[in-house]
């Protein structure tokens, strides 16, 4: 047994450990993981996007986290919510739009729902019925401050890309047939769209933006004028029957078209205002420039009824054409004594071109100008122009005679300028006149009656006992020419000569009374005048009246035997003168005369009383001349006698050929031959 | 000390990690297999606490982002694992629902939850709970498997569903975390020796 010390245990220390030789070198599997998390984590945070809001309406179709916001037609974001404007009037979409957009989404971003559409022009988006409704947005290339708040279009734009065409503004003075989206036609292609109808500041009129695609946008000038094609035009005219539609949407949608008639006019910008004319006619005819989209206009206030003025109607400067008129209405003024009184407004538009000023003179120079003109006596007033003055005018002329007048510049709704009577063609009232009252008379009926007079006439002229009148005639004439004979063998002439000095004393008494008549006269005008107010129509009826009655009476049995009754009638004149022959007449007649002297002297005596028995007096000297005229020249008696005869002969024979005429051509009654 | 419990370290053995056959302490190589032997020891834990740890990393976005993308005529949609889930529950589908919840939240989960506990119990010494322990490590390393089973059906819906624009489905960013985080858990619990349920902290000091 050796006893060894014992050996100190050795003290054992660990060996130095180093923290890496520690330490697996598998940590670095989860430093790398945290690692790649923290990455996603990160990459996911600061690449999330933007979150704008944007206010509908309403949200059709949008689903929060699936509808997309595009922009051409790339994704470029999406709704991650759908909540309310604190007011609750709209919807308030927040989408998260990418980062790389994000700073484009300034002022001047757009935003609207994009969904299937049916129109007149076919079925749009039809894609959107299977993907979804997305919002579509459009921005410039132009970073200027991200905006988070915006609000959404009501319906998509014609042309959300402003680069690809132009935009003008019409102005027109109705939308009538003209709806969102309606086209514009350029020599019948679609080269635009109509969008954004709506008033203008003052709501006198409508503003319309028309967006004009490339590379068409380069056919306008600024003299390019813009008419309504909406619907169908129909015209009557030398050519026929007209009938002019464009495509199905014009019907449906209206639209536009546009052309230049005249060369010039610089190029077109953006925003630049067209006038929109009602139809091609008058886009070509209108006198007013298109770039002329407001001229300026004046009140005119007249006292006269202007019926026959149109909207539309011409306004002349001098004799040309400067303007037309572009309202009618009536104001109701009050005078100095509170009375009320209407008055016509006219509204009148003024082309600064035709009346001598420059293209673009603004409104203050033409009123200017005008102001000038008015205290040199320019005036307005209604004239009339065509063939009997029916087509109205409004005249700017210079009156003479009249009071001195400035214009209103105050007047409401535009500055008035004075005017002056209406320049009254008298040729044309008075044939306006005649025509009205031709137009009234009954014409038709009167023709109906004159007919079948003469027809009764004709059948009395052809009767038997007519034709035996001129024979008894004749009979009576031999009786009356023996009778004459007679006559002149007793002293029938000088007593006449003293029954004509009677007479004559008789005449003067009666020339004297004669001045007295002029009252008579006076009151006989102003009948007469009564006669002639009196409405022709009236009188009309009555002389058909009076014809039927004539015709009554020629009808009548009565009337048809009258010419047998004359005949009678003669055939007891010559009886009676043959009598007379043979029981000394002449004697007779002489005695008779120196009556009538007696008698002559009489009348003289009552010459006062003769006011009642003018009118019997009168047609008894103008036959007691006749006969003494007669008497006193012997040799002429039986010349006139037989000259008398022949004129009712020949009037006889007249009658019957007038009867003759008229039956064949009635119409002869009225117009001559 | 109750029921002390000889380990074979103690016995100064080495167990073979792959066919169980003991040698004495030293023995680089297994005579039967051929496999290296190595002893126990606790720096195997930080192997499975480096695979934890980047399993949970993974866990979280695998959670937060998309597994599912879905588009079809009518849209397309994005579902997180729980969202799916909630949506199946709310179209009737319960039985799916708390399959894919279980699979994919319940069992990842417990599955963190238990390694982790695993790895404090080995540090501390009393070792009267290792039968419990080694039950709950077999559980472990056989449930974790099928937590793929939602990256799975990812898998096979993507393949499945192509219809063009009618209806695909494609997975999303979280269905690669996912399958990553499940791997990791994987790797972690095999990182895990069961040996230190029974061998305890000590013997780090004692070799």
């Amino acid at each position: 047994m050796t006893d060894t010390p014992d050996i100190a245990e050795m003290r054992k220390t660990p060996a130095p450990n180093p923290i890496w030789s520690r330490v697996s070198v598998i940590w670095i599997v989860p430093l790398i993981a945290l690692a790649i998390t923290l990455g996603v984590a990160w990459n996911s945070y600061s690449g999330r996007g933007t979150l704008i809001h944007i206010d509908f309406a309403d949200a059709t179709g949008i689903n929060p986290g699936e509808t997309v916001l595009k922009f051409r037609e790339v994704t470029v974001g999406t709704v991650e919510d759908v909540g309310f404007t604190p007011d609750l009037t709209s919807v308030r979409v927040g989408v998260r739009v990418n980062k790389d957009v994000a700073p484009y989404v300034d002022k001047d971003a757009r935003f609207w729902l994009v969904r299937p559409e049916v129109s007149a022009q076919g079925i749009s988006r039809l894609d959107t019925v299977l993907s979804g409704t997305f919002i579509e947005g459009w921005w410039d290339a132009k970073p200027d401050g991200t905006q988070t708040e915006f609000k959404g279009l009501e319906r998509p734009p014609v042309a959300p890309d402003p680069g690809k065409g132009t935009v003008v503004m019409l102005s027109a003075d109705d939308a009538s047939g003209l709806a969102e989206g309606a086209p514009i036609l350029y020599r019948g292609l679609t080269v635009g769209r109509l969008q954004n109808l709506r008033l203008n500041e003052t709501g006198t009129g409508v503003v319309i933006d028309a967006f004009i695609n490339k590379p068409y946008d380069a056919r306008m000038s600024g003299v390019t004028r813009f008419w309504n094609t909406s619907g169908i035009s129909f015209s009557l005219g030398p050519n026929g029957v007209n009938l002019s539609m464009r495509s199905l949407a014009t019907i449906v949608q209206g639209g536009v078209e546009f052309d230049t008639f005249s060369s010039g006019g610089g190029a077109v910008e953006n925003g630049q205002i067209f006038r929109l004319f009602a139809d091609e006619n008058t886009a070509r005819a209108s006198i007013f420039g298109s770039d002329l989209v407001d001229p300026p206009h004046y009140t005119l206030l007249f006292d006269a009824a202007v019926n026959g003025l149109n909207k539309g109607s011409k306004v002349q400067f001098r004799g040309v054409e400067a303007g037309e008129v572009s309202d009618l209405s009536i104001r109701v003024q009050t005078d100095s004594t509170g009375e009320k009184f209407a008055q016509q407004q006219v509204v009148i538009a003024l082309s600064p071109e035709r009346l001598g000023l420059s293209r673009d003179a603004d409104a203050a120079t033409v009123t200017g100008f005008l102001e000038q003109q008015v205290e040199q006596g320019l005036r307005a007033r209604i004239a009339g122009t065509g063939l009997f003055g029916t087509t109205l005018v409004v005249e700017l002329t210079d009156v003479t005679d009249t009071p001195k007048a400035v214009m209103g510049l105050n007047t409401t709704p535009y500055p008035s300028i004075p005017t002056a009577a209406a320049a009254q063609n008298d040729v044309a009232a008075s044939a306006r006149d005649v025509f009205g009252r031709i137009n009234a008379l009954p014409i038709e009926d009167l023709m109906q009656s004159a007919i079948r007079t003469l027809d009764s006439i004709s059948a009395i002229a052809d009767s038997q006992e007519t034709r035996e009148v001129p024979r008894n005639l004749s009979a009576m004439l031999d009786e009356m020419k023996t009778l004459v004979a007679a006559l002149n063998a007793g002293d029938a002439g000088q007593k006449a000569v003293t029954a004509i000095d009677g007479l004559s004393t008789a005449a003067t008494g009666f020339m004297a009374e004669i001045q007295g008549l002029d009252q008579t006269l006076d009151a006989a005008g102003k009948a007469a005048n009564a006669v002639a107010a009196m409405p022709l129509e009236e009188i009309g009826r009555n002389i058909d009246g009076t014809i039927s009655q004539i015709r009554a009476m020629l009808g009548a049995q009565d009337a048809e035997r009258l010419p047998k009754a004359l005949a009678t009638t003669l055939e007891e004149a010559a009886a009676l003168l043959g009598e007379l022959r043979v029981g000394g007449a002449a004697d007779k007649l002489n005695d008779t005369l120196v009556a009538a002297q007696g008698a002559a002297n009489g009348i003289a005596g009552a010459s006062d009383r003769l006011p009642d028995i003018t009118a019997r007096l009168d047609q008894l000297i103008v036959d007691a001349q006749g006969m003494v005229n007669s008497y006193g020249d012997r040799s002429d008696f039986n010349t006139q006698l037989v000259g008398t005869l022949r004129e009712l002969q020949r009037a006889t024979q007249s009658i019957s050929s007038v009867a003759r005429m008229i039956e064949r051509n009635p119409r002869a009654f009225i117009l001559g031959r | 000390m109750s029921d002390p419990v000889l380990s074979a370290t103690d016995a100064g053995l080495t167990g073979c990690t792959q066919c169980g056959r003991v040698w004495p302490m030293g023995t680089a190589r297994c005579g039967r297999c051929g496999s290296h032997l190595h002893p126990v020891d606790t720096r195997c834990l930080q192997r499975v606490w480096a695979w934890w740890w980047a399993g949970l990393a993974f866990y979280i976005p695998a959670n937060l982002f998309p597994m599912l993308r879905t588009s079809t005529l009518f849209g397309s949609q994005e579902n997180t694992i729980a969202g799916g889930a909630v949506e199946l529950a709310q179209h009737g589908s319960w039985g799916v629902a708390i399959i894919i919840l279980s699979a994919s939240i319940l069992i990842p989960i417990s599955k963190f939850v238990a390694i982790a506990y695993l790895a404090f119990a080995v540090r501390t010494p009393p070792q009267a709970a290792g039968k419990r322990h080694l039950l709950l490590y077999d559980i472990v390393e056989f449930i974790g498997r099928w937590s793929m089973i939602d990256v799975f059906v990812v898998a096979i819906l993507s393949s499945l569903v192509q219809l063009g624009f009618v209806a695909s489905i494609h997975p999303g960013p979280a269905a690669a975390a996912f399958a990553l985080s499940v791997a990791f858990t994987m790797l972690s619990a095999q990182s895990f020796d069961p040996r230190l349920i029974w061998r305890g902290p000590q013997s780090t000091s004692a070799t």
